[in-house]
């Protein structure tokens, strides 16, 4: 069961070839099934262990003691997430213009930077980890530039060298302490880091600044805005929903829960970096004129929020950053479904040369309004319940300067994302913009979708936290073996 | 056997060290990849090291070959993007390619 949440999407990713030589039409409905398949599956292992039975039942693959997978609350969140939003994404991508010849090739590629997300969310040891994140990476590089236009060759390039920079740390570190443990599973890991010691530091130092780098927090963020500006409409869909989150952030959450331990250095070190992420993203993006550059700068500010809520180092503090990754998920890929929606319509992303296309476009306005409420943190949206919790969990474990930090920067990104909606959707209609049409449904569908989960895991909230993130808690019992 | 770690481990500090500078400072696209290429050198010989310091030899060549294979996979990538940059610019120089900007 668990090894199928890899092989499936590889399978898919390696008959595409075939595919398209015998029965192109076909190539667009197998990463609809597979992604489909996985949320299905995922729904369902969630209802079977979380609804019936009261508790998840800890799923083990394990092969020669070496390789070995598993599921728990934290990585059936990841991977529910990681089916919605490449589900969204495969949607917008089938009426996006892309060359006809290369689109099965182009799938392919989505197909296997989920294969990468899925592995890394169930792998259990820290090589594994790593060989899962470079299949990622090296997925959305050439993701990144697939029109071989000079914006997406650029962004790529940026990317990738900054991301080598983060996986040769990483796996200095995995050296480090595969010589002093002489393992590398996250259990032989975590026996052999209690001693401490010089190299213990060092190694957590170098995983945490390659996975900074690697989420684009603050003072390593220059690639992100790049990267998600200059890659095609759906590809930043991928890359801002999901896939730097995991690779990031997820990628964080695990290390830390399994293997560190809340080491009370690196978490204050984590609560500063964050809150200045926080803080400095909801200002850039405040001046930005780009939709997608907003909205890119408006995801390392939500990525400094998760942050945050680990470093807490509280089981509150730590469901508030899971629900807060699970709704960032969510409403940052409806915002740029949307800014595709906008640039199909309109063929520009520019706020001087948009306005008022409320009126022409009523879906994706209305859907746009509900993710930027849920963004700022508006009740009773989904957005709001993980903020609050985290700013719960930081006050609550003492830590009230930065609990008001990141109510400061909610304000901001209330007063950013209004000057979006201002400047796109609202107010009068540009000159030359009076003969645009809403998008097609393909492209406002998966829009509706995403705004639904929104607004419906913020209502049923209780529901979410009894059964969604409860279980996500029982993993903080890891770290007292 | 602890000397040779020592010795090891300098080597691993100076290749990564060789190679962090050569991608701060080289301004051509190509010269940034080699500099990478130091890098990942140094992380094989960290890992070999690794392993014959914990007496695990056998994992320590699994993950080396491991981590050989996806940096060949990596750099491939990268050579491809380079090639298209080269293609379509004329030039190889980092300072050309600044079109995102804010």
């Amino acid at each position: 069961m668990l090894l199928a949440y890899i092989l499936v999407p590889l399978l898919g990713a390696a008959i595409m070839p075939i595919l398209r030589k015998i029965w192109q039409k076909g190539t667009d409905s197998v990463p609809i099934l597979v992604t489909v398949y996985q949320i299905i599956i995922t729904g369902w292992i969630a209802y079977q262990g979380i609804v019936l039975n009261g508790s998840l039942n800890l799923e083990r693959w394990i092969l020669d003691q070496v390789l070995a997978l598993r599921l728990d609350g934290l990585s059936l969140v990841a991977l529910l997430a990681i089916g919605l939003v490449s589900f969204v994404t495969v949607l917008f991508s089938l009426r996006y213009p892309l060359d006809e010849d290369r689109r099965p090739g182009y799938y392919a590629l989505i197909l296997l930077a989920v294969t990468g997300m899925n592995g890394l969310v169930v792998a259990t040891d820290l090589f594994s980890m790593y060989v899962f994140l470079e299949i990622v990476s090296v997925a959305s590089f050439i993701l990144i530039a697939y029109q071989y236009d000079e914006f997406g060759m650029e962004g790529s390039f940026k990317y990738m060298m900054l991301s080598a920079v983060a996986t040769v740390f990483l796996l200095v570190a995995v050296a480090l302490l595969f010589a002093i443990t002489g393992g590398v599973s996250f259990g032989e890991l975590a026996q052999g880091v209690k001693t401490g010691g010089p190299v213990v530091f060092i190694s957590f130092a170098f995983i945490f600044f390659a996975l900074a780098l690697k989420s684009g927090m603050m003072p390593f963020h220059g690639w992100l805005p790049d990267a998600y500006t200059a890659s095609p409409a759906p590809v930043s869909i991928l890359l801002a929903g999901i896939v730097t989150k995991i690779a990031g952030v997820y990628t964080m959450i695990r290390l830390v829960l399994e293997v560190f331990g809340f080491n009370s250095v690196f978490m204050n070190l984590l609560l500063v970096v964050g809150a200045v992420s926080t803080v400095l993203g909801a200002f850039f993006a405040l001046g930005q004129k780009d939709f997608k550059r907003m909205l890119a700068y408006s995801s390392i500010s939500q990525i400094g929020y998760i942050m945050m809520g680990l470093a807490a180092g509280t089981p509150l503090g730590l469901i508030g950053a899971v629900f807060h990754f699970f709704n960032h998920a969510i409403f940052k890929s409806l915002l740029f479904l949307n800014s595709g929606a906008v640039e199909t319509a309109t063929g520009t992303r520019n706020f001087d040369e948009l306005g008022g296309l409320a009126e022409k476009m009523p879906v994706t306005g209305t859907t746009s309004v509900i993710g930027l409420l849920s963004t700022a943190g508006i009740p009773p949206l989904a957005g709001f319940w993980s903020k609050l919790v985290i700013i719960v969990a930081l006050w609550m474990a003492g830590f009230k300067f930065f609990a008001f930090i990141a109510v400061f920067a909610s304000i901001i990104t209330l007063a950013y994302l209004l000057l979006l909606q201002r400047n796109v959707f609202f107010g009068k209609i540009k000159q030359g913009l009076e003969g645009i049409r809403e998008v097609s449904p393909v492209v406002y569908w998966p829009a509706i979708i995403m705004a639904a989960i929104t607004v419906f895991s913020g209502i049923l909230f209780p529901l979410v936290y009894d059964k969604l993130l409860n279980p996500v808690n029982s993993l903080l019992g890891l770290l007292a073996k | 056997m602890n000397n040779i770690l020592v010795i090891d481990m300098i080597a691993v500090i100076l290749l990564l060290g060789i190679g962090l500078y050569t991608l701060i400072v080289s301004r051509n696209l190509l010269r940034m990849l080699i500099g990478f290429e130091i890098m990942a050198k140094g992380v094989t010989l960290a890992i070999v090291s690794a392993g014959a310091y914990n007496g695990k030899l056998a994992l320590s060549q699994t993950l080396a070959v491991t981590a050989i294979v996806v940096e060949v996979i990596f750099i491939a990538v990268a050579l491809a993007i380079v090639m298209l940059i080269q293609r379509k610019k004329g030039s190889l120089d980092v300072r050309k390619i600044t079109n995102l900007k804010g």
